[in-house]
């Protein structure tokens, strides 16, 4: 099924970013197109109030008000607002405000140059700066006709594996802290922070900054510490799988877990999801399934949609790409990781990459030598429209396994 | 029974680390043994965010140092501010900052982005340091003992 990413307007002419089997390409059109899809609505008002697509009527009743969750709690830990609307107990509808986190960065690359604007986009959301510079950069690839270097790809896709261990780990350990479970939650937690120390030994930088460069990587790590950083990994991917092997024994825990904020397929595909959280609702969706690199990569999924599935698809992936990044590093050969004959034209690139949370998608037109305009489409956007959607009759103590479980970030939808 | 204790420090679980901060900061010299901590968001990358997270995790064991991270900025002696904030965010953190018992301090840590408004420029009161770029959670823990007058 075809799913909407984003809609770029162009004076009369839209160019909808769309995603199907592991594709990604433009549909040009016009303004009637816009009804075409069920979630048009919820991108083209994504700065304003992210809310529930497939049901915007308001909630009204006897009781019901506009409990604001935010932007300072200790419960959001960043600077967004969750407008719970209930009577109490039971969640009826969420409206999600992310423009307290605004920074307006896809206006500021607006006439910067490329490398710029690579700058600006790794500054999206921190804790996805691969994701975000991978997007980028391929978009100014594929724009500009690039071959890159195989060390340099081979090396991309280890540290997009890494990125996806980390971000998989902080979310599990979240939802086991949510669910009290402090044994374990530290075991994660020592986890997540050994994982950041491989990042360091990889490239320099805890969350892989200024790794990804356009025409390839910043450098190939040393032999000597990509074998330390092999071993870490192993001892990494090893640890967790027993402590996810326990953790599914503790009654306590997976009740939690267990039917809350279910999605349907069909729902989670008209909102526009992608990544783990659709995978969870058994959908085959990957954008790595098209990449050469990933050629022997099996896609992970699980059948029941709720946070429970969501969780397990996501600690199967960490051990996936533990194994991944093991054989991947011992392939490195050391030459030169960057192809530097590249001259800006003028012409369109779409470049896109899978996030730890979903797709995100960058649509470019390069004019001068300059970026002339960008769109951004981030896969937070359409995990925070399904919270509002899966989170509907649930209650209050659930909202924080529904929301942890999408691996959202404010930062990643406000841009 | 199991001697779990002497089993823990035979092993010796916890590596022996230093934590250093290059950071010229302002002692408060008014907590003594403990420091409870709050965090406020004011529109960084989420880097920040997730050092913080990283401050929780059982290498750093901050609760060794007397420090907590409170659930309200009504049970903190210490402020702390991560990234530039933007122009909505600006009024929510000075009434997080009026809500700050007395006497208090501010921890500025200001990210490596461009982006938003320069947090010094804000004229916060009681600012004991300011960290730039993205410091590390073992950077982040240094300054916060010498914040602590823990070490000089």
């Amino acid at each position: 099924m075809k799913k909407l990413l984003g809609i770029h307007r162009n004076e009369d002419e839209f160019s909808f970013i769309v995603q199907e089997n592991g594709r990604i390409f433009v549909e040009h059109g016009n303004e009637k197109n816009i009804n075409d899809f069920a979630n048009s609505k919820l991108i083209l008002k994504r700065d304003e109030m992210i809310r529930d697509p497939l049901g915007e009527e308001d909630v009204e009743g006897e009781g019901v008000f506009d409990f604001r969750y935010g932007p300072v709690t200790s419960g959001v830990g960043e600077a967004g607002i969750y407008h719970l609307f209930t009577y109490g107990e039971r969640i009826l509808d969420v409206k999600i405000d992310t423009s307290y986190k605004r920074r307006e960065l896809d206006l500021k690359m607006k006439g910067k140059n490329v490398n710029e604007g690579l700058r600006l986009a790794q500054s999206v959301c921190g804790n996805f700066t691969i994701s975000h510079s991978l997007a980028f950069v391929r978009a100014v690839e594929n724009a500009l006709n690039v071959k890159i270097p195989r060390v340099s790809e081979l090396l991309r896709a280890v540290a997009l594996e890494l990125e996806r261990m980390y971000n998989h780990m902080y979310v599990i350990s979240r939802l086991a802290s949510a669910a009290a479970q402090l044994v374990l939650s530290s075991h994660l937690q020592g986890l997540f922070e050994a994982l950041l120390v491989v990042n360091e030994k990889f490239s320099k930088s805890r969350f892989l900054r200024d790794f990804v460069k356009i025409g390839g990587v910043a450098f190939v790590p040393k032999n000597n510490s990509l074998n330390g950083i092999i071993t870490e990994v192993e001892r990494i991917s090893n640890d967790f799988s027993d402590l996810f092997e326990r953790s599914l024994e503790s009654r306590n825990y997976v009740d939690r877990l267990h039917s809350t904020a279910t999605l349907k397929a069909e729902d989670a595909e008209k909102i526009g999801l992608t990544g783990p959280s659709l995978r969870a609702c058994n959908v085959l969706e990957d954008l790595r399934r098209r990449e050469g690199v990933y050629a022997t990569l099996e896609t992970i999924t699980d059948e029941e949609g709720d946070s429970l599935s969501r969780m397990e698809v996501r600690a199967r992936e960490i051990i996936q790409s533990a194994k991944f990044v093991i054989k991947t590093l011992r392939e490195i050969d050391d030459e030169k990781p960057i192809n530097d004959s590249i001259r800006v034209e003028d012409s369109q690139g779409l470049g896109a990459c899978e996030s730890p949370s979903g797709s995100v998608v960058y649509l470019l037109n390069l004019k001068g030598g300059k970026i002339e305009d960008v769109y951004i489409s981030t896969p937070s956007v359409f995990g925070f429209a399904a919270i509002a959607h899966s989170i509907r009759e649930n209650i209050f103590t659930d909202f924080p396994f529904a929301v942890e479980s999408y691996g959202v970030n404010f930062a990643d939808a406000a841009r | 029974m199991k001697w779990w204790p002497a089993v823990g420090i035979s092993k010796m679980l916890t590596k022996k680390e230093e934590y250093i901060s290059k950071n010229e900061v302002k002692k408060l010299k008014l907590f003594k043994r403990s420091l409870h901590l709050y965090m406020i968001d004011v529109g960084n990358s989420n880097q920040l965010n997730f050092e913080i997270h990283a401050l929780h995790t059982p290498r750093y064991n901050i609760h060794r140092f007397g420090m907590y991270f409170a659930a309200s900025p009504r049970h903190a002696d210490l402020l702390i501010v991560l990234g530039r904030p933007t122009k909505k965010m600006v009024n929510p953190l000075r009434e997080t900052i009026r809500q700050m018992p007395d006497p208090f301090g501010i921890l500025l840590i200001k990210g490596c982005e461009e982006t938003g408004i320069d947090p010094e420029k804000l004229d916060l009161p009681n600012v004991v340091a300011t960290l730039e770029g993205c410091p590390s959670a073992g950077e982040i823990l240094g300054a916060l003992l010498k914040i602590s007058g823990r070490v000089d």
